[in-house]
Formats: C-alpha cells, structure tokens, sequence
C-alpha cells in the first residue's frame, strides 16, 4: 500500500489487497483523530481532523494487514425473479442463453466488497467472469428499488430508486435498508450473499 | 418531556431543510455525510443564539418565512442578527446579497426526531427528516442555558460579500493524471453553472479544460468535501457537503476547506478562481 495526501484533511490509501479488512483493521485501532473510514474498489480514503493529519498518515503505514473484515453476519440468501430488462441482451454480449445467465447468477457465492454509491448499496464480488461486461453506455435515470444489476465484474442490487448504469437482470423484494432497522444496512463488507431464482 | 410545535413554515422558500453537522461515520455503508452546505454559517447563527454547534438549523436559498408559535429567540445568516420573537412574530430568511444559501437558527435548535444520530435532511440518499412543508410546525429543543454574547456578527464573519473569490487548493490524489497537475486549473477564472444542488458545484467547461493522460480506468474510491472531480468531459466537480460515498472520476486537487464555505456561496454565472494552497 501507499498513501497520498487528500487535501489536509484526508488520505487515500491506495493498492490495498483486502480494503474491507485493512479499513476494519485500522477502525479497531481506534486512532485519535480519525473521523471516517471509507473501503473501496482498491482503495481506503482515511479522514481526519487537520491537526493530526501527519500523525495519522505515520499511523497508516503500521496497519497490519488483517484477513478479517470484522463480523459481517450470516450468509445472506436473497430471492430473485430473474425477468429484468437487460437479460436478454447480456446474454447476446456474453454469448450465452438467457437461462444460462440465469443459472450462472443464480448459482453464484459473493462477498460485499464494500460499500458506497447510496446508502444500503453493496458491490458483490464473486460473479462468474463469463458475466464480465461493461456499464451500459447509457445510464437509466431511474432504475426501481429492488433491482439486481451486473455491471464491471460486480452484482449489486439497487436499495432504492436511483439511477443506474448497470444491467438489470431481476428483482427482489428484500429490503436492503431500513432506518427502522439496526443497523439499517443488510450488506455489509464482508458478507456472503448467494441469489435464488423464483417465480413471481 | 418534548415539548411542543414552537415554530411554523408560513412559506417554505428553495431548497429548505433541516440540518446539522451531518451523518458521520457511516460513508462505508455507503451514507451520505451531509450537514449544512455551508457549516460556517450554520456554526454563526446557532453562536448567535448561544446554541451548541451540533444544534440543527434551517438551510435555504431564500424565500422562507416562520412564525413564532410561543416566544423564540431566532439568529438569520440574512442579516447576521439575532431577534426575539413574541408569540405570531414572523421572520423572512433570505440569503445575503452575492450569496446562495442562508440559515436560521432558533435557540434550543430545532428537534426534530434525529435518524442515524443527524437531523440533517440527506438529498441524495433521502436519510433523515424530509424536506419542509408549508404549514408544517417544527419543534424546538429546551433552552440551552447559556449566555447570549453577540448579537450581530461582524459585517464579514463569513465572507459572503469577499470580491475576491481567489481559493486555495491543494493536490488531489490523482493530480498527476492531468498534463500539468493541479496547476492546470490553478489561475484561470472558472464560471460557477447554473444547477444549484447541496451534491456538488459544477464549474463551467470554457476554453480550458483540463487534459488527462492516458490512464487505466479509475477504481471507484471514496470521496471527500472540497474534492474537485474531472469529468470526461473536463468539467470540474467540486463535492458539497451531501457528495456520493464514492467516485469514479479523477480528483485534480482539493479545495482548502477554509475557503470552501466562500465557494459555496457563489453565485451561478459568477467567477471563482484557484491558487495553490
């Protein structure tokens, strides 16, 4: 890993292996000054207060690389039914039948690699690299709550109406977050999460 | 004991909501930090009514007006000026001449029911209470207890009416994928466009753009206030206080967060320009 300055205030730590786990590593080290941990793709920005921004960025370079990502909960199983708008022509770019598509997504394990995008929203890893495809050349202004997307290596499913530039393939009824709910979030980094097709 | 509706929304005005310093500590469950779009203002009026700075106000563009529902003591970023209220008073909140957002504090701040430990209204994640209505009545908190010093803030406390709209920016983390750096948006003037949002203020492409070198694509990596943002199409994003978690695009420098408050409050159409930190 290195890390390059984000302004006074914040670092960017990049080439990171694992950043849900190096991000839980460094929050259980509860470092004075530190305000907020943010994992991504390969990266962990890191904000804290402006007076301890170098004595931070020493403490950075000591995070110990940790397997774990903390509890992320039990395995998640979410029901799909696979009828979303962009199956068919997913399965034309892959080169696949719909039902293969299906079966492919379906019978997927993924881990939430991290969060972000809105609140709730969690990219899964783990899809099946014959499912590898680009973002829609178009976004959709307004993709409903519920659906599943695949897009750039990942699946996702959207928490609530937003717009979207991934493949929409299915849609489920499992709410993704709830304010009402503690914690609001069903994924977290970390969590296993399979999809099981069912009928409307 | 909660006590009871103390303030009524006569009119609710532009883009009015109730805000605070923000949801943090969630971005990596992908929520929003939000807070008001301009923390120093919102800071001034809750001074000037002796409240802590945690207490939530109201942000808007303009245009609303409230009503005293029992005697309140009241702080607006109009006038920087705090006033006491009788029972039916009315105030109207404006933002200052040469400014977009203004604020009103109440003393005791307002008490609406907190979600995720922030009473700041999150536009783009849709955390916390929702967007004021007309004949809504809000509550406030008990008094605060403390003394009232002020009751006017100097006539520039928070630079709203600075002519010279010169900002300090320092590297962003992927400067060195743009031909130049950060220099390459640092002392030309930069058009501030015409969407007015609490996500991001958007600068207008002119006959500069910034150029990228050739790069692999850009990971989704998180993303802070005072991030500035290159879009393919060179236009320049500077992240507000409501950003998205994460982003795609290169960040080309930050925005020193002294100066971003008098960003903020720039009009549409008006010019800013940068100078390195």
């Amino acid at each position: 890993m290195r890390r390059r300055p984000y302004g006074p205030c914040a670092w960017l730590v990049v080439d990171v292996d694992a950043p849900a786990a190096w991000a839980s590593a460094l929050s259980r080290m509860d470092v004075s000054g530190v305000i907020e941990i943010v994992p991504a793709e390969s990266t962990v920005v890191v904000r804290c207060e402006r007076t301890r921004h170098d004595e931070v960025g020493a403490i950075l370079d000591t995070v110990v690389h940790a397997e774990s990502t903390g509890d992320p909960g039990p395995p998640l199983t979410i029901d799909v039914v696979y009828d979303g708008p962009d199956l068919a022509e997913l399965a034309r770019t892959a080169r696949l039948d719909v039902e293969d598509v299906v079966h492919l997504h379906s019978s997927g394990v993924y881990q939430v690699a991290f969060c972000g995008f809105s609140p709730g929203f969690g990219y899964l890893r783990g899809v099946d690299t014959r499912l590898h495809v680009p973002r829609r050349d178009t976004p959709r202004t307004s993709v409903p709550a519920g659906s599943i997307g695949v897009a750039a290596g990942y699946t996702c499913v959207y928490p609530a109406a937003s717009p979207g530039g991934w493949h929409l393939v299915g849609r489920t009824t499992t709410s993704l977050w709830d304010v009402e709910r503690d914690p609001p979030a069903l994924l977290r980094p970390g969590r296993t999460v399979r999809f099981r097709s069912v009928t409307p | 004991m909660r006590p009871g509706p103390a303030l009524r929304v006569v009119q609710v005005g532009f883009g009015t909501t109730v805000q605070d310093r923000g949801r943090i500590g969630l971005a990596h469950l992908g929520v929003p930090n939000s807070g008001a779009v301009d923390r120093r203002t919102h800071d001034l009026v809750n001074r000037l009514v002796g409240n802590p700075l945690g207490a939530a106000t109201i942000e808007t563009m303009g245009g609303l007006v409230v009503e005293a529902l029992r005697p309140l003591v009241v702080a607006r970023s109009t006038d920087a000026s705090r006033h006491t209220l009788a029972t039916g008073d009315r105030v109207r909140v404006d933002a200052p001449a040469g400014a977009v957002w203004a604020y009103l504090s109440v003393r005791g701040g307002i008490d609406v029911d907190p979600v995720l430990g922030s009473r700041s209204h999150d536009t783009l994640g849709n955390v916390g209470p929702p967007p004021l209505e007309p004949n809504s009545d809000l509550p406030v908190g008990p008094d605060p207890g403390s003394e009232l010093v002020a009751d006017h803030a100097p006539g520039d406390a928070h630079g709203h009416h600075r002519s010279d709209r010169r900002l300090r920016v320092w590297d962003g983390p992927q400067h060195d994928w743009f031909v130049g750096g950060s220099h390459a948006v640092v002392g030309r003037p930069w058009r501030v466009a015409t969407d007015v949002s609490r996500v991001g203020l958007r600068l207008e492409v002119g006959e500069f753009a910034p150029t990228s070198r050739a790069q692999p694509r850009m990971a989704s990596a998180g993303l802070i206030e005072g991030a500035i943002q290159v879009t393919p199409s060179g236009a320049p994003i500077v992240m507000l206080a409501n950003h998205p978690t994460t982003g795609g695009y290169p960040v080309i420098a930050v925005v020193e967060p002294d100066d971003l408050p008098i960003l903020v409050q720039t009009r549409p159409g008006s010019t800013v320009t940068f100078r390195r930190a």
